[in-house]
């Protein structure tokens, strides 16, 4: 080992009982910061993931302002040939168009509000995971059958099971009376109380002549595997929309701002936590690396008197820093990751946290994943501000004189 | 206990003896402290106004119902006691407030489009104290009684069905037979909510126009009780419980509404495991502080030893030393979390992420809320764990023998 | 009066892999009002016999008496309390506690002792003006000379009177003309009020003002002599 590294070594272990703490104050930060991060990025993946395979799909074509009212009029002409285009054109089935209506249904015993969908059969189960979660019955399958599936929630308090007939009543595209009666196929569970309470889904075509839509819809869903690849794909698909029509492309965090806002709000009170914590690391830090300077000042006299300049003092008291970083860093993630790995394993729940997963499509069991990434990000910042805490005690010793250091202690 | 004055001295000004080091001990006390307690007012303030709109719209603290209501909210399974009779039970009991209500859930269609909402049929008078609509910022006018025949809406709403305050919208429900039950209803007013969700999901008409239309003579669905503090609804709700009749259910307002239920016991939780997190990661400081002053004190302990001073008031003297530190720190902190709340209790705008956070049931301005308990908790906590994490320096301190502590080479 | 009786004391400290006996069957009776120079080089015993008769250090074997009272049994609380009641303590260095005045210093012992706060003040004070350090009873210890600091500890070891006044190197950092003036301080106290004093020195100079005088090597008494005080 090289001469100043050695020195700087023997000088960490003087006090090897602060330097462990210091350490240790690293280590238990790291632990926490990984296990922390690797929670909760695992966790805004599957929030996106789980809420946008419900209904949103990662991209939307709509007309202008239908994002906002969602009224029956702002429509997407032809919407089948049109999606029917794209898939084409694209070479993929996870596209998919849609109406969507408000109604009442009604059973013999009871009537509800709800919200429905007119889907296209064969294509909604490339878009959404609702079709594939099926308990009862079948999903919808012709395009012009007068057929509905219901949540769960939803059938059980119209007292309706499969094979009964709803009556649904609405208003149609022109503001017309519209109604039809709809024989339930499907009953279908997500899980989620609002999805299963509220929504139900019917065959495109049906819904159109119900509703007059005159061959339109509301939205075409476009899914792709991953965030990046639907990146990818937008331009083409905006590319390809109808040149004199004034439709718009949306991306999932325009139609689901909620979703893109409470990870944003989520991820600023996780980061002060962060910073909190960081900081209180580069404190202990900034403590040790000051007292270590400041006991040690007779010494530094002794050798600046010999010609060492205190440049090179700061620098070894730096690569002190660096070394106790060092340590606290490959500990603290090590053991976080090890820590974290345990969850990943056994899961954790934390209790009650069922009713606040469920409002964001998460599972009650969370598992955490540790990646490379969320294994050292939290560590890499701690050791970074390990070094700019130590700059201080560093830099000091610029202003030391070697003979009234030598006069110290 | 009589050599208490001494040691204080003592232990304060060793603590100054060193300044550098116990200021920064400080400074990270003072940091982890301030961020104990903005952290806890921050989500105080949150689940506050969650709570404050939630319970708002259930509304009422104590609820009674029939005990298939919640999960089939239908007329059939409405509460059937007269409201004669209901205001002969409640009127003179001495409750805050109280109001009984239909609810049921209905679609409201304009000329144009339809929305399923939830139909409110109230006796505005009742509501008045517990509502979460304030009747006066109401364009247009709010219902003036329960006879009311006009229906208020939500701007939100008013927006989407393209109507205005003069204008007719059909709403329909089922009556107790499943017939369909529809009425025309002028709008003559629209009111404004903390969340636009609210705006957009709830109507308000006459109680007895909801019951006229609904045919259900005098009954409701829904009996809502306010009791003084959404924290503190046993009282109310044993009142309650003692006198309706035991075929219906009373249910407190977080049974209502588990997730706000929850929210509450998870950020409580949260709060605590978020002060304990700060206290160990500034406990490694702390005892490095305490095991550094001991360590250069050595000889001066062994020196009061050997004038007779005993290991009890050393050990004494380093705890005090710690209490001392902790306390200034403390103070500091409270200080600048006082300091930093106060000029934001006026709300914190956060408006950039409003969808997100009424995904969570919050609404986009943030009231901090610095409840003395949560600091007195915050500094109780602080205050005992650090008695704990100074023991062992202290024991150690106490432990050496004088004359090996004097002759220490240092 | 018999002050102090140490009866066929042994200690033996390990140093690296070398047994070091300190005390090698040592006996030695002091009587109250004695003035008791022990001399020895380095290592020679000294320290360590005046800290087993201060209750500060316990022998291997032996008895040490203090007046009546054996303490080479005690407790260390019983051992604490006999110091503070009857025993003087004046170090080589380190003396005074740093972060206390002059005043405070002196007050440190009659504080646990219990003593009220007036009648601690009256005494400090006027023992201060004894030792001559009236003026400087509020300067702390950093802010006094070395001999300014010694007599600061002198005056704290005699301001409760105790019996015996055990002192270990008192002049080792002080220059002639100020061990004279302790010296003179001690024999005067010794003459006044009776109080015993057992003084561990290499110096020659406070071995002049020993009434009885105890050469020690290698952890025995090899000399014990009576001499009158020059």
């Amino acid at each position: 080992m090289n001469i100043v590294l050695r020195l700087a070594w023997r000088n960490l272990w003087r006090h090897s009982k602060r330097t462990w703490l210091t350490i240790g104050a690293m280590v238990f930060s790291n632990v926490l910061l990984v296990f922390m991060i690797s929670i909760q990025f695992g966790m805004y993946g599957l929030m996106i993931d789980n809420t946008l395979q419900v209904f949103t799909g990662h991209m939307q074509i709509q007309a202008p302002g239908y994002k906002d009212d969602q009224k029956m009029r702002q429509t997407v002409p032809d919407i089948v040939p049109l999606a029917s285009k794209l898939r084409e054109a694209f070479q993929t089935d996870t596209i998919a168009a849609r109406g969507w209506a408000f109604g009442l249904a009604s059973s013999e015993e009871r009537s509800y509000g709800i919200g429905i969908f007119g889907v296209e059969p064969t294509f909604e189960p490339h878009v959404s995971s609702i079709p594939g979660l099926i308990k009862d019955g079948r999903y919808l399958r012709d395009n012009d059958a007068t057929e509905i599936v219901l949540g769960a929630v939803l059938a059980r308090n119209l007292r309706v099971t499969t094979g009964d007939e709803l009556t649904l009543l609405g208003s149609g595209r022109d503001g017309s009376f519209a109604a039809a009666v709809l024989v339930v196929v499907g009953i279908f569970e997500s899980g989620v109380a609002d999805i299963d309470r509220n929504f139900a889904e019917m065959p495109l075509q049906s819904f159109q002549d119900i509703f007059y839509m005159d061959g339109a819809g509301h939205q075409v869903v476009i899914s792709a595997t991953t965030l990046d690849e639907a990146e990818l794909l937008r331009p083409g698909i905006v590319a390809a929309l109808p040149l004199d029509s004034d439709l718009v492309v949306h991306d999932w965090d325009t139609l689901l701002p909620g979703l893109k806002q409470a990870i944003q709000a989520d991820m600023g009170s996780a980061f002060f936590m962060y910073g909190i914590l960081v900081i209180l690391v580069a404190f202990s830090v900034l403590n040790t690396q000051l007292m270590s300077v400041l006991e040690r000042t007779h010494e530094f006299g002794i050798v600046m008197s010999l010609g060492l300049k205190p440049g090179r003092l700061g620098r070894l008291v730096m690569l002190e820093t660096a070394m106790m970083g060092l340590i606290g860093f490959v500990l603290g993630a090590i053991a976080g990751a090890l820590f974290t790995s345990w969850f990943t394993v056994n899961g954790l729940s934390i209790p009650g946290m069922e009713e606040m997963a469920a409002n964001f499509n998460l599972p009650a069991r969370v598992y955490p994943q540790v990646t490379p990434w969320t294994m050292v990000a939290g560590p890499l910042v701690v050791f970074l501000f390990t070094l700019l805490a130590a700059l201080y005690p560093a830099l000091r010793l610029h202003r030391l004189h070697p003979v009234e250091a030598m006069r110290a202690n | 206990m009589r050599l208490l004055p001494v040691l204080v001295r003592l232990a304060w000004r060793y603590l100054w003896r060193n300044h550098r080091r116990t200021i920064i001990m400080l400074s990270a006390i003072s940091v982890g402290v301030w961020a104990m307690i903005f952290m806890t007012a921050l989500t105080r303030g949150m689940v506050d106004q969650m709570i404050k709109d939630g319970v708002s719209v259930l509304p009422g603290h104590v609820q009674v119902h029939h005990p298939l209501f919640l999960d089939d909210p239908s007329v059939s399974n409405r509460i059937t006691i007269g409201d004669a009779e209901l205001a002969r039970a409640f009127d003179t009991a001495g409750f805050k407030a109280w109001a009984s209500r239909v609810k049921v859930p209905a679609v409201i269609a304009s000329e144009r489009e339809s929305r399923g909402v939830t139909l409110l049929g109230i006796d505005p008078a009742a509501e008045r104290e517990f509502s979460f609509v304030s009747y006066d910022d109401v364009e247009g006018r709010f219902l003036e009684g329960a006879d009311d025949n006009g229906i208020v809406i939500g701007r939100e709403l008013a927006s989407k069905l393209e109507t205005e305050v003069g204008k007719r919208v059909v709403l329909m429900s089922q009556d107790p037979e499943n017939e369909i039950a529809d009425r025309g209803f002028r709008v003559v007013g629209l009111f404004k909510a903390n969340m636009p969700a609210f705006e957009e999901s709830y109507v308000f008409i006459g109680k007895q126009a909801a019951q006229k239309m609904l045919r259900i003579g005098d009954t409701t669905t829904e009996i809502v009780f306010l009791a003084d503090d959404y924290r503190n609804i046993e009282p109310t709700f044993k009142q309650v419980s003692a006198r309706v009749d035991s075929s219906l259910e009373v249910s407190r307002w977080y049974e209502v509404d588990t997730y706000l239920g929850t929210m509450l016991k998870v950020m409580d939780g949260f709060v605590l495991i978020w002060v304990i997190v700060i206290f160990l990661a500034l406990s490694f400081g702390l005892v490095n502080t305490l095991v550094m002053a001991v360590f250069e004190r050595v000889r001066e302990i062994g020196l009061m030893l050997a004038l007779g001073m005993k290991p009890a008031s050393i050990l004494g003297q380093i705890i005090i030393e710690s209490m001392l530190l902790l306390a200034v720190g403390l103070a500091i902190g409270d200080l600048l979390a006082w300091a930093t709340i106060q000029p934001l209790q006026g709300g914190i705008d956060i408006s950039a992420v409003a969808e997100g956070m009424e995904m969570m049931g919050a609404s986009s301005v943030l009231y901090p809320k610095l409840y003395l308990s949560d600091m007195i908790r915050a500094n109780v906590v602080v205050l005992i764990l650090g008695f704990l994490a100074s023991l062992s320096p202290a024991w150690r301190a106490s432990r050496y023998e004088p004359v090996e502590a004097i002759t220490k080479v240092g | 009066m018999t002050a102090v009786r140490c009866v066929d004391l042994c200690k033996t400290y390990r140093q690296g892999d070398q047994d070091i006996k300190a005390l090698d069957h040592v006996s030695i009776e002091i009587q109250q009002g004695g003035f008791v120079c022990l001399s020895a080089p380095s290592g020679g015993g000294k320290t360590t016999l005046l800290n087993a008769i201060g209750g500060l250090d316990i022998p291997d074997s032996g008895e040490v008496w203090i007046a009546d009272q054996r303490i080479d049994e005690m407790s260390k609380g019983e051992l604490a309390d006999l110091r503070l009641a009857s025993i003087g303590f004046v170090f080589q260095a380190y003396n005074l506690i740093p972060v206390l005045t002059a005043q405070e210093n002196v007050e440190f012992v009659m504080q646990v002792q219990g003593i009220p706060a007036a009648s601690r003040r009256e005494k400090s004070l006027a023992i201060l003006e004894e030792v001559g350090l009236k003026g400087l009873e509020s300067r702390r210890p950093a802010e006094m000379s070395g001999g300014q600091q010694q007599r600061v500890a002198v005056a704290r070891a005699i301001v409760s009177r105790p019996a015996l006044v055990l002192a270990d190197e008192p002049t080792a950092n002080l220059d002639s003309k100020t061990s004279d003036e302790l010296m003179a301080l001690f024999t005067e106290l010794n003459e006044h009020h009776n109080t015993t004093f057992v003084i561990a020195t290499h110096d020659q100079r406070v071995m002049g003002y020993a009434k009885r005088l105890v050469r020690m090597l290698d952890g025995r008494i090899v000399d014990d002599i009576e001499q009158h005080a020059a």
